[in-house]
């Protein structure tokens, strides 16, 4: 009796869930997610035709293991695009994991989508067999082939000659169109230069000297607010803006990881250049003098972020993706532009004698990870046609510049321009989630329009950009005579076939010697280098830093790195 | 059962010796009954995947599944206790651990007792549920508030600044000595409301004719906590403790990666903290899993330890 | 002897009287200290995003604005996840519950033959993990990915609530059940009728427990059924729209690329609030049983 209370109990309690997940089941069937509710095998689930969408549509998953933000199911570009391909792809970004954590399980389960970005981890998707090779399908499909060179194409062969993936940023089509210098630079604020009359200023020393007077001269914003003359971002990751600028100032590209001499065709450590001690000398004596914010190596990015926000930071060094789209925009909503608070960036080295390459002209291809197709898609020719279909300049204007009267106009001339509204509806998170579609991790173009008048994307679009900057960067750009931030700075030629040499050594691991030595090289200088810029000794906090430094065996990272670049340059032969 | 046994029974909580018997066992078949399927349960979900234990013993690649992947004994142990990191993670982990554990530990009983003080009903309840809120706020909320209370210009420094307690503004986070009593009090205060719900529950069951005799003897507010409140939440308090000795490794992730920057970074880093950078965000699983076997090894044994002194004590313990 | 009863009594009333006062400013400073961080939220997620990055808001939204609320309704599937939350969270808490109680009450019983071994086997639990990939490995073996059941049988017991249930038991009068067995009763009838009714409050905060969990989950809903859709969490959902939330995977390379994937800590404070407020809400039915006055609470023999 007793115990039939309690089974009926437990029996109830059964029954009430299996309801339940059973009209979560149903309800969910009813909204055309292909993946039905029993996909225990990988491949019968995916991308079947599904009736909700209306008239065919085939939907394929993709998996991107990196951040990024989902669209809804009924955004209307992805709508449009929909009907004139056939294809809609259901997109699921990273969420809370590292990218080789969930390559790892994804791999261990055998479960893939359709496409797949493996970031960190696609060189694990490689091992595990789950890409499908792609070259013999390539030249079927015009506007992928036309993607890249043929020796760009033979450089993302893997060792068994195969081609597995298609990097999709940083390509140029045409004539190269770039406003916005979307890298690291020395950034100043427009009111420092506008004070000073707009001076030249080319080297470190200019710069600090220029902050420092501005700062004896105006301590305070207009309402009373006390500047900070120059901060440095070092939370996590983002501590580059202390450590590589040595390249840089050295006048060298960005290679990320080491300097590479273009004519020896060599591996510097810029670690322990002359260059180096004498920034981080610089550095130190800035700190002395109190022109460096004293909380620079505790802050957070959120700090950081919203100190830029408040106006009330001359100077930095960062890459612009890293605060325009925040602090960026949060200083001209506050209208903090009209006091000249937008900053520019300089094109600044260590002597005059050394020219500037922190912008550099072509493309970057990243041949580490790209796009690719797994061995769960059943319709291989079907996901490249999607692809192919994306890079048509129909598509591709679709895409980034979205619906035409809606999220642009068209004059006379052809060329695409914004209104205020239009850029402001494309820059809010609600819109760009019901309304705008780009496919962001899906192959795209940089350049000009296959209609050579416009951009393939508005942010190349010199008069679009130019009218969207403030007006304390119009004066400031007037007074130089440039157009845009690019222009600040000067385009150097692209580096040698080696660049960049940041693709190798951020796939690196602890396996190797080398990757053991570049993971310890980047612990011991997060910890020492802000004690050396603090220290009231440099010269002894230098040199412990240099003997903590050496013992990370840092020369066995630089052989690896040399031995890549030779590897590379041997390829590159191939092509002269 | 003699007096004598029930007795012993009720000074030391040690259980009658029932000897395996036919009969008992048809007297205990309901219990025996679902303990079987609970067994079978637990052993399905949680002792199954020790499995994947041999992941530790092998330089374990997903391409190449649990059954395939090389096989090198015990190598990776080695590299953890040959790096100077790892030894120092270790150390960074047992003192997080253990302040934590103590901090919050206290706090949490405090609380409880205090908020069972107030007569006013309403007033109690208001400030119960005040008190458990923060618990729902992630960690990157609370460290954003606290990196904004002790920054330089925050609260701390200006009410030690206006007390004439210092004479130029602390920067909390770049001194090495001050991140374990940080990390500390964000667990405090995240969680004390929290924790305090068990005891409070635990409260409940003291049975009020105690207080009552306790009123006679004309024992005042203090004394009635000491001798009825405390030892009557005593079994939870030695239960709870035994549990939380074994976690001590387990001193978090978030709070400390969320807290920590270059300049504190050797004492900020957790065991958790390492297994990410040297192994999930490098693809080697087999270092996480060595590590994690590791935990378990010292976790088993200081609970093993601290139920023989809870034993030996007469006290309320895990197994 | 009259006299002596009367100056201990206002001897004792005075040290009382201390203590009132003692214990009244901690209360004070301890909900200032736990309210803080909670109105500062809510503070920021009514301001505007942009606006609010400049920081320096504490218990007032500088510019107002429900924009944040509504960037986080307007989500996708926001509905199907709050479904799934909600079935979870009640079927998940009541199987959990009755499933510890069980174990809890098997374990209490003094006679019980295997009770020492079977608190053991659950303690170990515990602290011994298999790690990510094999437990993944064995839920897909046990075709639970992909499927609701993922969020409800894995942790079902849990050795922690277990004992939270044991303790308390252990702290019943023996005579009760002593009494009952001489009645002649089973061990269900006094699990059912004696055991369980005492219990309320220990069941009232594992329940809690329970369900707090899984209201807050996401992490299984993002490993096991990321492809599934329909399964989604209210909290996955929620995850997926603040995916700056933790950069531990981040680097320059893909940040750069991922243009407009930080969301502004006001949205995040938004959706904070909003999944804090149904627990708020249901609290008050729960915290009865275990807030009590003096009088009120306890057991009577």
């Amino acid at each position: 009796m007793k115990r039939k209370a309690l089974v009926s109990l437990l029996l109830t309690a059964a029954m009430a869930a299996s309801c339940l997940s059973g009209c979560g089941g149903s309800s969910s069937d009813s909204d055309s997610t292909p993946s039905s509710s029993d996909n225990v095998d990988a491949e019968d689930s995916k991308s079947e035709e599904s009736e909700g969408n209306g008239g065919g549509v085939k939907e394929f998953t993709a998996f991107f293991a990196v951040p990024g933000s989902e669209i809804n199911d009924d955004n209307e570009i992805q709508q449009i695009i929909a009907e004139k391909t056939g294809v809609k792809v259901k997109e699921t970004w990273l969420t809370g994991q590292t990218a080789e954590e969930a390559i790892g399980t994804i791999i261990a389960g055998g479960d893939y989508p359709d496409f797949i970005e493996g970031d960190q981890g696609t060189s694990q998707l490689y091992d595990a067999g789950a890409l499908v090779a792609l070259d013999d399908y390539i030249d079927k499909y015009p506007n992928i082939k036309e993607f890249f060179t043929e020796q760009e194409w033979d450089s993302l062969r893997q060792e068994d000659g195969h081609i597995y993936w298609i990097p999709q940023f940083s390509n140029i089509y045409g004539q190269e169109r770039e406003c916005t210098h979307n890298d690291e630079a020395f950034w100043i604020q427009t009111r420092v230069l506008k004070w000073a009359d707009y001076p030249e200023i080319r080297t470190m020393d200019e710069y600090f000297d220029l902050l420092e007077r501005y700062q004896e001269a105006n301590p305070t914003m207009e309402d009373g607010t006390e500047n900070i003359p120059y901060t440095i971002l070092c939370d996590d990751w983002r501590y580059f803006c202390l450590e590589n600028a040595p390249q840089f100032l050295d006048g060298y590209p960005n290679d990320g990881s080491c300097i590479v001499d273009p004519n020896e065709l060599k591996i510097i450590d810029y670690n322990t250049t002359p260059t180096a001690v004498k920034y981080f000398q610089k550095l130190n004596e800035e700190y002395k003098k109190g022109i460096i914010d004293t909380e620079s190596f505790t802050q957070t990015y959120d700090e950081y972020i919203s100190k830029l926000s408040t106006g009330r930071v001359l100077g930095m060094i960062d890459q612009w993706w890293d605060f325009a789209y925040t602090a960026g925009d949060a200083i001209k909503s506050a209208k903090l532009d009209q006091q000249g608070c937008s900053y520019v960036p300089l094109p600044i080295t260590i002597d005059k004698d050394t020219k500037n390459q922190w912008h550099n002209s072509g493309g970057v291809v990243n041949t580490g990870t790209g796009l690719a197709i797994t061995v769960s898609c059943d319709d291989v020719e079907g996901a490249l046609q999607f692809v192919d279909d994306l890079l048509s300049q129909e598509i591709h204007d679709l895409r980034f510049w979205g619906v035409e009267g809606t999220d642009y106009q068209v004059n006379e001339n052809g060329e695409y321009s914004r209104t205020e509204e239009m850029r402001t509806s494309c820059a809010d998170t609600a819109y760009k989630a019901a309304h705008l579609c780009t496919y962001s991790y899906f192959p795209q173009w940089l350049g000009t329009s296959r209609d050579g008048v416009n951009a393939m994307k508005p942010d190349g679009q010199e008069e679009e950009f130019y009218d969207s900057v403030s007006d304390d960067v119009k004066e400031c750009f007037d007074a130089y005579g440039v157009k845009t931030y690019v222009e600040m700075l000067g385009t150097s030629e692209a580096p040698g076939a080696w660049y960049p040499m940041w693709s190798y050594s951020n796939n690196l691991t602890a396996d190797t010697d080398g990757g053991m030595a570049w993971t310890k090289m980047g612990e011991i200088k997060h910890e020492y280098l802000p004690k050396v810029v603090m220290a009231e000794d440099f010269d002894g906090a230098w040199n412990e830093y240099m003997e903590a430094y050496e013992k990370c065996n840092p020369q066995d990272f630089l052989a690896e790195m040399q031995t890549e670049l030779d590897r590379r340059m041997k390829e590159a032969e191939k092509y002269k | 059962m003699s007096a004598k046994a029930k007795k012993r029974k009720e000074n030391t909580s040690a259980e009658p010796k029932v000897k395996i018997t036919v009969k008992e066992l048809k007297r205990q078949k309901v219990l025996l009954f679902w303990s079987a399927i609970i067994v079978i349960y637990g052993f399905i979900f949680y002792y199954l995947p020790l499995g994947g234990w041999v992941m530790a013993f092998q330089n374990y690649k997903p391409a190449k599944g649990l059954l395939h992947s090389e096989f090198v004994g015990l190598d990776k142990f080695k590299r953890l206790f040959s790096d100077e990191t790892f030894l120092r993670v270790i150390r960074n982990t047992l003192a997080m651990g253990i302040i934590n554990l103590v901090a919050t530990f206290v706090m949490a009983i405090l609380f409880a007792i205090l908020l069972n003080e107030i007569r006013q009903r309403r007033t109690k309840k208001v400030i119960q549920t005040v008190s458990y809120l923060p618990h729902f706020l992630s960690w990157i909320i609370v460290t954003g508030i606290l990196h904004d209370v002790l920054s330089g210009t925050g609260i701390v420094n200006e009410v030690l600044m206006n007390l004439h307690l210092i004479d130029k503004s602390i920067d909390f986070f770049a001194h090495p000595s001050y991140f374990w009593p940080i990390v500390a009090f964000a667990n405090v205060w995240k969680e004390t409301g929290w924790n305090a719900i068990i005891y409070l529950s635990a409260i409940t069951a003291i049975d009020p004719s105690l207080y009552e005799a306790a009123a006679i003897d004309g024992a005042g507010r203090m004394k009635k906590i000491l001798h009825v409140t405390l030892p009557g939440i005593k079994p939870t308090i030695i239960i709870l403790l035994l549990m939380n000795v074994g976690n001590v490794l387990n001193a978090g992730f978030e709070i400390q990666y969320l807290l920590g920057n270059g300049l504190v970074q050797s004492v900020s880093q957790t065991i958790d903290i390492y297994v990410l950078k040297w192994g999930i965000s490098q693809g080697d699983y087999s270092i996480g899993t060595a590590a994690g076997i590791f935990k378990s090894i010292v976790s088993i044994i200081l609970i093993v330890i601290a139920n023989q002194i809870a034993k030996r004590n007469g006290e309320e313990r895990l197994y | 002897m009259e006299n002596n009863v009367k100056r201990k009594k206002k001897k004792t009333s005075a040290a009382d009287m201390a203590f009132i006062i003692f214990n009244s400013l901690f209360m004070i400073l301890f909900v200032a200290i736990t309210l803080y961080p909670v109105l500062n939220t809510l503070a920021i997620s009514f301001n505007d995003g942009t606006d609010a990055l400049r920081g320096g808001i504490y218990l007032w939204p500088r510019k107002f604005t429900l924009k944040n609320y509504t960037t986080v309704l307007q989500k996708n599937n926001l509905i199907t996840g709050a479904y799934i939350t909600v079935a979870r969270t009640v079927i998940g808490t009541a199987s959990a519950l009755i499933v510890n109680a069980i174990l809890a009450f098997i374990v209490s019983q003094k006679r019980f033959l295997f009770r020492r071994q079977l608190s053991l086997f659950w303690v170990v639990t515990m602290y011994v993990n298999g790690g990510l990939i094999p437990n993944f490995l064995l839920l897909k073996g046990l075709h639970l990915t992909n499927s609701f059941w993922v969020y409800v049988i894995p942790g079902m017991v849990s050795a922690f609530n277990m004992l939270v249930i044991r303790t308390y038991m252990n702290g019943l009068p023996e005579s009760l059940v002593e009494s009952a067995q001489l009645d002649g009763a089973g061990y269900t009838t006094i699990f059912l009728k004696i055991v369980s009714p005492l219990c309320k409050p220990v069941y009232a905060t594992v329940a809690l427990f329970v369900a707090v969990g899984q209201w807050n989950s996401w992490f299984d809903a993002m490993l096991y059924n990321r492809m599934s859709e329909q399964y989604t969490t209210l909290q996955y959902e929620l995850m997926k729209l603040l995916s700056s939330v933790t950069n531990q995977g981040a680097s320059a390379e893909s940040m750069k690329n991922a243009v407009g994937a930080v969301t502004p800590t006001s949205v995040r404070a938004a959706a904070t609030i909003i999944t804090m407020l149904p627990i708020i809400c249901i609290y008050p039915f729960l915290q009865k049983y275990f807030v009590t006055g003096l009088t009120l609470g306890g057991v009577k023999e």
